[in-house]
């Protein structure tokens, strides 16, 4: 994520909100459809750029 | 004689009218009855309103009465009225989420917090507007509510919040003392501060989420919203604790003891000046130099630190898409997901259904490295403080997504403190800090797991310094 990503994010007033909205209103395309698969697209690959050891687990726990 | 119910009244902590209630100035009908039609009358002023208990509240309050006549003593909370989130289920009585989808729906139980509250005598006299859902498929507008845009009691041009809307507004205009929030990622914090009230997140596990609406269940949590950090204290202590109902629960208890913890003097307080002076707005700076000002004086010890550089915002959007959309798969298969307000929302909600598993899992793998992290930083400070908003309340007609400042400094300082806190299940407690532009500022201040107690009495002590959090709207 840029920088300028970030200000979108962290600059933004709404809360949930607040961490989807990572590009400023003006780029993004017209169709929310479009802008939310976008954002997921976006957010995928922020995350396939960080590697991982193999021994970290996710970061809940199932309780038998 | 009748008593006579003023602004002082209004306006008092939970301390302030349990004295005035032991001491027969009023009873707890008189009080129950006075704050319920005020909120009925003015909370669709703010939208702040989801449903009137004036009645049953009344009765309840009798029954209250009788208690206190007997010399039954059950706490503070005794008699006091209260708020809930419209998320909370209460018996028999129609619960919405905030979305027209769920307009008729009604539950035969209460949430554990509403029924703790009233095991100790406090009076729930309604329920409050909410953004829809919590705003778990993402929003652009204020309108994003079945009740209409939350208004701030400061300028009703200005939003409240969200999306503990009516919760925000409500306790700021003296529509309630106090109310019960919920936030997933942001969603006390942000209200607290847009409308100049405090504000408390709790620990992941703290307070039972059972009979509330689920949006991520590895992220949501409850708490208090008050006039003050101790008020914030005395309703987190009726409302925590352990419950086998929410399989989140940390079993533990919490008691509210700050004069057993440290001193601010003794305490080391991380903050990145960056936050201060480049991310927030210009108009927001000297309400914050005012309040490093005024966290000086306490003889803390304020360290330069900033967070480990992870991807708070995909990891945050990732988590909450991928769960919500699961909680929410029968609204968005039904084809009844389009009846919410907000197309940002249907769309987040439908588009959550398809993450990955791979996607989701790299996201709460990230996350462990985020807890971890921020386990360490914790090692150096004792607590983080940063701006609770960078920018105040966005007018109503505004879009949400629009950055609050131009600016983007390079140093990424504790800018991202609200994501990162909700990942690591970490309890935050925002303080009212002065004024921008006729608005309120805020605070937050963070610390690792469980340290509520830490914060409260860092908190009290910032508030008997300064008296940001009494400052009063004029309400109509």
């Amino acid at each position: 994520m840029t920088r300028r990503e970030l200000a979108a994010v962290l600059g933004s007033v709404t809360s949930i909100a607040s961490v989807r909205a990572q590009e400023p209103p003006a780029s993004q395309p017209e169709d929310p459809n479009a802008a939310a698969k976008e954002q997921l697209g976006k957010n995928s690959e922020t995350l396939s750029k960080f590697d991982l050891p193999m021994s970290t687990e996710p970061a809940f726990l199932f309780k038998a | 004689m009748a008593a006579e119910f003023t602004d002082d009244i209004f306006f008092a902590t939970i301390g302030e009218l349990n004295a005035r209630l032991k001491s027969k100035e009023f009873s707890a009908v008189e009080l129950v009855r006075v704050f319920a039609q005020r909120l009925e009358q003015l909370g669709p002023r703010y939208n702040a309103l989801a449903l009137p208990l004036t009645d049953v509240a009344i009765r309840r309050a009798a029954d209250v009465d009788k208690e206190l006549k007997r010399e039954r003593y059950r706490g503070a909370l005794q008699g006091i009225p209260f708020g809930a989130k419209d998320l909370l289920s209460y018996a028999g009585h129609p619960t919405t989420w905030g979305a027209r989808p769920y307009a008729a729906q009604v539950f035969d139980s209460s949430a554990t917090v509403i029924d703790k509250l009233e095991k100790t005598g406090a009076v729930l006299v309604g329920k409050l507007a909410m953004v829809e859902l919590a705003g778990g498929g993402g929003y652009r507008s204020a309108a994003a509510s079945m009740f209409g845009p939350g208004l701030n009691p400061w300028d009703r041009t200005r939003w409240s919040g969200g999306s503990s809307s009516g919760s925000g507004s409500a306790v700021a205009a003296g529509l309630v003392p106090f109310a019960i929030g919920s936030e997933t990622s942001g969603s006390i914090l942000t209200p607290a501060a847009f409308c100049g009230i405090t504000g408390l997140r709790p620990t992941y596990g703290l307070v039972s989420r059972h009979g509330a609406m689920a949006l991520s269940w590895t992220m949501d949590k409850l708490g208090p919203m008050c006039r003050s950090a101790e008020d914030c204290g005395i309703v987190l202590a009726t409302i925590a604790g352990a419950d086998s109902n929410d399989p989140g629960s940390a079993h533990k208890s919490f008691y509210y003891t700050p004069q057993y913890y440290r001193a601010s003097k003794e305490l080391r307080i991380g903050y990145a000046p960056v936050d201060f002076a480049e991310w927030a707005q210009p108009a927001m700076r000297p309400a914050f130099e005012q309040a490093l000002a005024a966290i000086r004086e306490t003889g803390a010890q304020l360290i330069e630190t900033k967070l480990p550089d992870l991807p708070y915002g995909a990891l945050t959007s990732t988590i909450i898409s991928a769960e919500g959309s699961s909680v929410f798969e029968p609204l968005i298969k039904s084809g009844k997901v389009d009846e919410l307000a907000d197309p940002k929302q249907i769309a987040g909600l439908k588009a959550g259904l398809e993450i990955s598993a791979h996607d989701y899992l790299k996201a709460m793998r990230i996350r462990t490295i985020v807890q971890q992290k921020i386990r360490r930083l914790f090692a150096d400070v004792d607590v983080l403080l940063a701006p609770s908003r960078f920018g105040p309340a966005p007018k109503i007609s505004e879009p949400l997504d629009k950055p609050a400042n131009d600016a983007t400094p390079k140093d990424l300082g504790l800018s991202a403190l609200i994501p990162a806190g909700n990942l690591a299940g970490l309890p935050a407690l925002s303080l009212p800090c002065g004024f921008a532009d006729g608005l309120p500022v805020a605070i937050q201040i963070v610390g690792p797991a469980f340290s509520e107690n830490q914060l409260l009495a860092l908190g009290k002590d910032f508030q008997t310094r300064t008296d940001w959090h009494r400052k009063r709207p004029t309400v109509a």
